[in-house]
């Protein structure tokens, strides 16, 4: 019997968070989008796309997944469009990228049609090794490439943080921060799990494209001086964490990159709301000009802190028990295969990388938590008084930064019980977290340090003088011109060495596959167009020329 | 009473009522005949399929004169035939109506409406004639009428294309009535049917490879396939933006597709090598001239191009010589001449507007022409393959018929040619829909509603095109692509249902 849809434990807690996003993103645009123009549309395309993204999840059938799959990055062509600012060209390269994927995805799809007779995604399971190989690899590659693009992984990733920067906050949030991670993922370890059965080279393939993805994206993100731009890229380096779980192939890794892009799909929803919050009041994203917001906006700034810790992955918070859990599939990768040279150097490597850029995840939080709610103030700004954003507003920040809360210290109790668990069977802890335990441990351990730090005894003594330079005083209440911005620490990375050329041609769309791919096609196009010389005798002499050989070919 | 005839007299009439006395009544009689004959021709084109369909023939003929076929003229409606009149009279009328508001800057109207009435006399001509030299004459009416169509603006850019296009067009129609002469001079008739008949009887080694060879150039060219293809980038953006999507939008494929396919596969009988020349200048097509169009400025050259490359993937699936390749290609040429006419009409819209059609010139008219802007932005998913919209599909079933039969580097490049496809269009709705709005614009205007009525209802067509697979409406496509797949029984079928009384 052939079914359209089909609801198992993977696609279960998929759906399960589609609505949560889609109910928060309701709420929080109720307030965002206030008195905006097209307010009528803007709805009818996030209920839309909230719809196509539930038919794709539950879909059994691949046809109907590649028909709401595509249509998903029209919906969000459409919404990127609703920003005020110019908008034009991000929603052109975003739908390019997204688009364009989906092209390979319709060929990958063929692929499985000719393989295997059937669109029936549950009675699909190629394994990656009998006379098909060479065909069965290209289907999964085209497949991962939509993933990729629609997840956002290197190198298919440019589109997220041009969109980030460009797109409304609540849209931003809601697809490329939730939506497209949700089921970018969903959709590769589901052709991961049941529609192909992996070999080593494909797992290889993916850890290295997850640990590039960490660490190129993280790298980029450090750099940013747009709060939303920078928030973007970290969309795009947490992928990395995913792919890299997905791609150890072993039950504790597939669940952590699971249960990472569940994580990632609050946090970063939380921080891109906050995000909007800030330039709701500031009426900026530009670090530089942020500052101070803190005391005036304090439900927002503990949201942002929350969300900032998650996912630099601090325990107790939930984006630390998932990129545990991903740490432990790479451990297990080394030893569970000896023999394998290559895949245990690859694991090693790879850990490495996610661990490193675990530590440039916190620092470029700590850089944008410092900027835009510590840091100095610009002189326009109120010192006082309260600048916090409507209800609608701040609710939906508050409640997803207190999910990560529970999701961390209840990490075994709710969302791997009832959400992770039942989807990958054989999970196996190799040493086991008490995230309840630590985290009643952590508090103590705060208790402590703040006791000690009210005792007298150790009370650290503050001087604060006027700063003093090239022989002259500077005046102690700081204005305009000697204001310190949150990001100039953070500007001697890009003059550090080797790193100099690398963001140089980073920011010069080097490493964009968008630009080059753009400047491969139109090479190729001005050739032709030298030909088109619009001289009749020259087209007369193609067409005589193009016959003779059509008769040289064809009649013997 | 038998409407066959009609198809032919209709818009011959109405082009000669016209022509007399178009200067004696008030424009609004002009565009009331010809709207009410275009429409007439697309309610018999739809009464036609629907008959044939409840039919118990597979044709249906008409005698000429009452005398039988191997000797007298017949006309035949079968299931391509009726398939490609659907596709002209529909795609007809809607630039009719359109060209109602759209000719007002033109001065002649009268003169427009003969040329446009004489080309779908000569398109319903060629579709329905079931003698090879009638063909060959519908085919020439066809073509002399665009040439003059192209020059309608009279600017020297105009008439230096219509000049490319008519000694081109003129090349390609002497190679075709010389494979024509030839196929006489060795079966003594020119019906279609008899003379599939006796080619099948007396085969001939060196007639039929060298006449295919006269006809895939012939009619390559009218389709403009690539190398044949550079009289039509020239021609179809100089033409009124209405005459555009008329040219591009159904003359090339009636002209050249539906000629080509209909004496390949029906008369002369295609081989193997014949259908890979045809899958491989189809796939050079789609590629080269996508790579084209990415780098063009001027919108309706760009969508020239389109054209050029979209016809490349019909040529693909109906050369790939299986059921569903041909259906897949068949569906591709309808769903083409519905997303194409409309971005020429919208292509029209903008310049009705704002008075260009250079992309750097224009910004941000979403704003003040929201129809043209919505109905671009589907024409566009639709020629870009997005779902749900109709070319999604039809793409679908061209690559999913490469890969069935093994052509996976067709296959491949059929998706790569559908993301090229989509970036370039992209650029389309970027430069001329968004972002801010231009200052000189402040005060432009939407189009007036004959012309929005035309534009959403194709829009609406490419909604819609999908449902054209489901079982309930398919007949309409598989009965075109059944001809085909019958290939040399046609003269079976149409030589007994001539023979019924």
């Amino acid at each position: 019997m052939d079914t359209w849809v089909r609801v198992d434990a993977l696609n279960g807690f998929v759906v399960a968070a589609i609505g949560l996003f889609f109910a928060l993103t309701l709420v929080y645009s109720a307030g965002f989008m206030k008195g905006k123009q097209k307010n009528g549309q803007y709805y009818i395309y996030v209920i839309l796309t909230a719809a196509a993204s539930v038919l794709a999840v539950v879909s059994n059938n691949l046809l109907l997944l590649l028909v709401c799959w595509g249509f998903l990055g029209f919906t969000l062509y459409l919404l990127i469009n609703m920003g005020d600012v110019d908008t034009g060209q991000t929603a052109k390269k975003t739908l390019i990228i997204v688009g364009g994927s989906d092209a390979l995805m319709l060929f990958g799809i063929g692929l499985i049609y000719k393989i295997t007779g059937s669109f029936q995604m549950d009675k699909i399971n190629i394994p990656l090794t009998h006379h098909y190989l060479s065909l069965a690899t290209i289907a999964y590659l085209c497949l991962a490439i939509a993933c990729f693009a629609k997840a956002g992984a290197v190198p298919f990733h440019s589109w997220i943080p041009d969109c980030a920067k460009k797109a409304p906050i609540p849209v931003t949030a809601f697809l490329p921060a939730s939506l497209d991670k949700l089921l970018g993922v969903y959709l590769l370890a589901r052709i991961s799990l049941n529609l192909f059965a992996m070999n080593g080279a494909m797992n290889i393939l993916l850890m290295l494209i997850g640990a590039f993805t960490i660490i190129s994206a993280v790298m980029m993100a450090l750099i940013q001086h747009n709060m939303k731009k920078l928030l973007g890229y970290h969309a795009v380096s947490q992928v990395g964490y995913m792919v890299l779980g997905i791609g150890t192939g072993n039950p504790i890794g597939i669940a952590g990159g699971l249960f990472h892009m569940l994580n990632h799909a609050v946090y970063k929803t939380c921080l891109f709301f906050t995000a909007g919050n800030v330039e709701y009041r500031a009426h900026t994203a530009e670090l530089d000009k942020l500052g101070g917001l803190a005391g005036l906006m304090p439900l927002t700034y503990i949201a942002a802190v929350i969300a900032s810790l998650s996912i630099s992955g601090v325990p107790p918070f939930n984006g630390f028990v998932s990129k545990w859990m991903v740490y432990q599939g790479l451990v297990q990768k080394v030893t569970m295969t000896p023999g394998h040279q290559v895949t245990s150097v690859v694991a090693v490597l790879c850990l490495a990388a996610a661990l490193f850029g675990s530590a440039l995840t916190l620092a470029s939080f700590m850089k944008l938590i410092h900027a835009a709610f510590l840091g100095q103030a610009v002189s326009s700004q109120p010192k006082s008084g309260s600048l916090e954003v409507p209800a609608v507003m701040w609710f939906p920040a508050v409640l997803l930064a207190a999910v990560c809360v529970l999701f961390g210290v209840f990490a075994q109790a709710i969302p791997l019980k009832y959400f992770i668990m039942p989807a990958i069977p054989g999970v196996n802890f190799s040493g086991q977290w008490y995230a309840t335990l630590s985290t009643a441990l952590v508090i103590i351990g705060l208790i402590l340090g703040a006791l000690l730090f009210k005792l007298k005894a150790v009370k650290p003594v503050f001087r604060r003088d006027a700063s003093y330079t090239g022989s002259e005083t500077a005046a102690l209440q700081y204005n305009e011109t000697n204001r310190v911005t949150g990001t100039e620490f953070y500007n001697t990375i890009k003059e550090y060495g080797i790193l100099k050329g690398i963001y140089k041609r980073a920011e010069a769309g080097f490493f964009d596959i968008y630009e080059q791919g753009k400047a491969f096609v139109f090479g190729i196009g001005r050739f032709f167009q030298y030909l088109h010389n619009g001289v009749l005798p020259t087209y007369l002499v193609w067409t005589l020329l193009g016959m003779i050989v059509l008769f040289f070919t064809l009649v013997k | 009473m038998n409407i066959i005839p009609l198809f032919v007299i209709i818009p011959l009439f109405s082009a000669f009522f016209i022509s007399l006395t178009g200067r004696l009544f008030k424009k609004g009689f002009i565009d009331a005949i010809s709207g009410v004959s275009c429409f007439l021709l697309l309610a018999l084109s739809f009464y036609g399929l629907n008959a044939l369909n409840h039919s118990a023939n597979q044709a249906m003929v008409y005698k000429v004169g009452g005398w039988m076929p191997p000797f007298g003229i017949c006309m035949v409606l079968d299931g391509l035939a009726g398939f490609m009149l659907i596709t002209v009279n529909l795609v007809a009328f809607f630039v009719c109506i359109f060209s109602i508001n759209y000719m007002e800057k033109y001065t002649d109207k009268p003169k427009f409406y003969t040329l446009f009435l004489l080309m779908v006399t000569g398109m319903n001509g060629l579709i329905i004639s079931g003698d090879l030299f009638n063909l060959y004459v519908f085919l020439e009416v066809a073509s002399i009428a665009s040439y003059a169509l192209v020059a309608f603006g009279t600017e020297a850019e105009e008439l230096e294309a219509s000049f490319k296009y008519a000694i081109m067009g003129s090349v390609a129609s002497g190679f075709i009535f010389i494979g024509i002469a030839f196929l006489y001079g060795f079966t003594s008739t020119l019906n279609m049917a008899d003379m599939s008949r006796i080619l099948g009887a007396s085969p001939s080694s060196w007639l039929v490879p060298f006449v295919s060879v006269l006809f895939l150039m012939g009619f390559g060219l009218k389709a403009a396939l690539v190398p044949f293809h550079a009289w039509l980038p020239d021609a179809h953006p100089s033409a009124p933006a209405s005459i555009s999507a008329m040219l591009s939008g159904v003359l090339i494929k009636a002209l050249g597709v539906y000629a080509m396919v209909r004496i390949f596969f029906n008369i002369i009988g295609i081989s193997a090598g014949y259908l890979s020349a045809l899958m491989f200048l189809g796939a050079l097509s789609m590629i080269v001239a996508v790579i084209l169009a990415l780098s063009q400025w001027d919108l309706k050259r760009l969508l020239a191009y389109h054209s050029i490359s979209q016809v490349g993937y019909v040529f693909l699936g109906i050369g790939l010589g299986t059921p569903l390749g041909i259906l897949g290609g068949l569906f591709h040429l309808f769903n083409h001449s519905v997303f194409k006419s409309l971005l020429f009409l919208n292509s029209g819209a903008i310049d009705y507007s704002t008075g260009t059609r250079d992309l750097r010139e224009m910004s941000g008219l979403k704003e003040k022409m929201p129809v043209t802007a919505g109905t671009s932005l589907i024409a566009s998913m639709s020629i870009a393959g997005i779902p749900p919209f109709n070319g999604f599909f039809s793409k679908l079933i061209i690559i999913f018929a490469c890969i069935q039969k093994g052509f996976y580097g067709y296959a491949l490049a059929a998706a790569l040619g559908s993301i090229l496809t989509l970036a370039s269009f992209m650029k389309v709705q970027k430069y001329a829909f968004l972002d801010e709005l231009k200052e000189k614009y402040r005060n432009i205007k939407e189009v007036p509603p004959a012309m929005k009525f035309s534009m959403v209802c194709l829009a609406a067509i490419c909604v819609l095109g999908g449902i054209l697979l489901l079982p309930s409406f398919k007949f309409f496509l598989s009965g075109a692509a059944g001809v085909l797949l019958e290939g040399k029984e046609y003269a079976g079928i149409v030589l007994g249902a001539a023979a019924k009384p």
